[in-house]
């Protein structure tokens, strides 16, 4: 396939070195280190609170760590932090898609300000693919929870990102959203990196292994 | 499930697609929920109306009216602005979607999308403001192209000094009052330039040149530009 | 020690002089003139104050060294110091002089200004909660607010001039007389050795404040402040 020759002649990868984060004087987390490279999914696990959430933002570029750093690499170039945003896709509770818009209109706009070619088409492929094409005209202020959660599956993979950063993908879904979670999962397997921040077992399942915040 | 399609190099031409896009989206969404707009008409209008009841029945002599009149037009003008310019960032914020956008888009196309959403709201408000409060107050202009001009540039120069304040005033707390607090010093040179302006305008004396027009020009270009410098610093960790 | 004592005979010396030794000026009503000898300082420190913590910030965003961050916060803090004291003195001076506390004549109006952006900068201190990002936003101001200042250099006198034709205050010729002059540079010298002697201790009271932030939790201060947290 042309997208696995693409990751696999760029050759990503992660690198998260002893990465600490204090919250109003509690410390979160202390000295997390790991690397990440292509077919590889790690699973963060940790009591609710335990900064799973924090540390995905952290290899993501919106949260500073306190100590060490995250660095991305491309064909073992360093990737600059404001670039690093281009080569992730995101998913988390926290992160909102936006209400007043329609689930295309959002994917029109996404697909623009990130620099990629709208395809009208191929993003109701991917709505469809994740079970929502009959609400593609709905401002999403009326979608359900689990709607928009699949919305945000969709907006993560528009730009075909090497990595993915999952923080509790299966909130809002039911069984069937579930079995999306984890084609999504299975299929980037094979070409990129992802980190998975769940306690949910179907979630963690496909993991290589596993880091434990709450040790 | 995967688009087969990837980033292609974002370049320094792109950068006003982008922005366009966050603008043409902000309009969107204010033209499905007319918040801001709401917000900033009515504290405009409700001003206006005050003032010109208060002030109409009283005699202002004519030679007092050019300045007094444009000090009464520009004070209802920053204020509605200040009451409403710092929306696009707030709402991002409290919507939770700020994070997305910060992964999606280049810093300087946020900015400079906010700054044409901005400004769109701006001559909005000069554009229905201005012409009532000439009619209401029956305000005399000389040089109405002048005038105009003064308006424009004065509206620009708000729009360009207040968007990187409101950008960090929505990633603080006590969001409103602070917004007022921290672009007031930042808008004096601008206010009392466009006050002196448009009261030459209207008394037509001594308009050669446009003076205060081009202060205001100036301002403008460089509020954006050290904006642009500024603005990943604030928006980026 | 020895510092904080010298400065304190100085300024003794030079309140002494300002009353006793110096004349008072031709030209101003009674003994006014001799507040000139303090308003003035305290404006030029005002101001310098506020060039210290632009340049500072500055530097604090291209270095985003923490002791950095504490010389900006540190001189805007008293910079506000003067700013208020120079608003005061020279609201006294307008009174005895012309019989009314405020005209908004050029100097005025700018000192008010600074005043405003002073005030500004700690009401956006205040309100992030975030170390990091507090440092980088009040940077980020204060580097804005010097930016408007050349325009009211320009803007301001040519509107208040025009507006209020009345006399504009011209404090900055008392060295006209040898000993007035003497006492002047003596004041400036005390003002200006008042304000690096609380600058610096400012700076050590934010260096022992700063222990409190999580990022500094681990660290262990020596001498001159091992303060940087070991991110590379």
């Amino acid at each position: 396939m042309k997208e696995l020759e693409h990751f696999q002649e760029n050759m990503y990868s992660l690198k998260v070195s002893k990465i600490s984060k204090h919250y109003a004087r509690t410390l979160l987390f202390k000295d997390i280190s790991f690397e990440l490279r292509p077919g590889e999914v790690l699973a963060i696990t940790g009591w609710n609170g335990s900064g799973k959430s924090t540390l995905l933002r952290i290899i993501a570029g919106l949260v500073r760590p306190s100590l060490g750093k995250v660095e991305m690499f491309m064909k073992d170039e360093p990737v600059p932090k404001e670039s690093r945003r281009k080569f992730l896709g995101m998913v988390a509770p926290a992160l909102a898609l936006y209400d007043e818009l329609t689930a295309l209109e959002n994917m029109e706009f996404f697909c623009k300000v990130r620099g990629i070619a709208y395809d009208r088409e191929s993003c109701l492929n991917m709505m469809e693919r994740v079970g929502l094409n009959e609400n593609a005209n709905k401002t999403c202020r009326n979608y359900s929870s689990g709607m928009k959660q699949r919305l945000k599956l969709v907006q993560a993979l528009l730009h075909n990102p090497p990595l993915l950063l999952l923080d509790e993908p299966g909130c809002n879904l039911d069984s069937n959203g579930m079995k999306i979670v984890e084609d999504i999962i299975l299929e980037h397997r094979q070409l990129g990196m992802t980190v998975i921040a769940s306690n949910e077992k179907r979630e963690v399942a496909y993991a290589d292994r596993a880091l434990n915040l709450s040790e | 499930m995967r688009s087969g399609r990837w980033l292609t190099q974002t370049g320094p031409l792109t950068y006003l697609n982008e922005a366009t896009a966050i603008w043409l989206r902000d309009l969107r969404g204010e033209f499905r929920t007319r918040y801001a707009v709401n917000s900033i008409l009515m504290f405009a209008v409700t001003t206006l109306v005050a003032v010109s009841f208060s002030i109409g029945s009283f005699r202002i002599g004519d030679a007092e009216k050019p300045f007094l009149y444009s000090v009464l037009l520009w004070i209802i003008l920053v204020f509605s602005a200040l009451s409403g310019l710092s929306r696009s960032f707030v709402k991002e914020e409290e919507a939770g979607t700020i994070d997305v956008l910060k992964l999606s888009a280049r810093s300087q196309a946020v900015f400079l999308g906010k700054l044409f959403f901005n400004l769109t709201l701006l001559g909005a408000l000069e554009l229905i403001i201005v012409p009532l409060f000439i009619l209401l107050m029956n305000y005399k202009i000389a040089s109405p192209g002048h005038f105009a001009a003064m308006v424009i540039s004065g509206g620009f120069g708000l729009g360009a000094g207040t968007t990187i304040v409101a950008a960090m005033i929505a990633q603080a707390s006590a969001r409103g009052a602070l917004f007022s607090v921290l672009s007031f010093p930042l808008l004096l040179p601008l206010m009392i330039t466009a006050i002196k302006g448009c009261e030459r305008a209207a008394d037509g004396m001594n308009t050669a040149g446009w003076p205060e027009v081009r202060i205001a020009v100036a301002y403008t270009i460089i509020m954006i530009i050290m904006s642009l410098f500024l603005f990943p610093l604030i928006w980026e960790e | 020690m020895i510092v904080k004592i010298l400065l304190s005979i100085w300024m003794a010396v030079i309140i002494v002089a300002a009353f006793l030794y110096a004349g008072a000026a031709i030209g101003f009503p009674g003994q006014t003139s001799r507040i000139l000898f303090f308003h003035v300082p305290q404006a030029w420190i005002a101001t310098l104050a506020f060039l210290l913590s632009m340049i500072a910030s500055c530097i604090y965003l291209a270095k985003r060294r923490v002791k950095t961050d504490h010389l900006a916060l540190s001189a805007a803090e008293l910079g506000l110091l003067f700013c208020i004291l120079a608003t005061a003195t020279g609201s006294i001076f307008a009174k005895a002089t012309w019989g009314s506390f405020w005209n908004w004549d050029p100097r005025e109006t700018s000192i008010v200004i600074l005043l405003m952006i002073y005030g500004a900068y700690f009401a956006l201190r205040s309100a992030v909660p975030d170390p990091e990002k507090r440092r980088v936003f009040a940077a980020v101001y204060s580097i804005l607010a010097f930016v408007t200042v050349p325009f009211l250099v320009f803007v301001v006198p040519r509107i208040t001039a025009s507006l209020h034709p009345e006399n504009t205050m011209n404090p900055a010729n008392p060295g006209m007389d040898p000993k007035t002059l003497k006492v002047f540079l003596g004041s400036l010298l005390a003002y200006t050795g008042l304000f690096v002697w609380m600058l610096r201790l400012k700076m050590r009271v934010l260096r022992l404040e700063v222990l409190r932030e999580p990022e500094f939790v681990d660290t262990v201060i020596g001498e001159e402040g091992n303060l940087e947290p070991n991110s590379e």
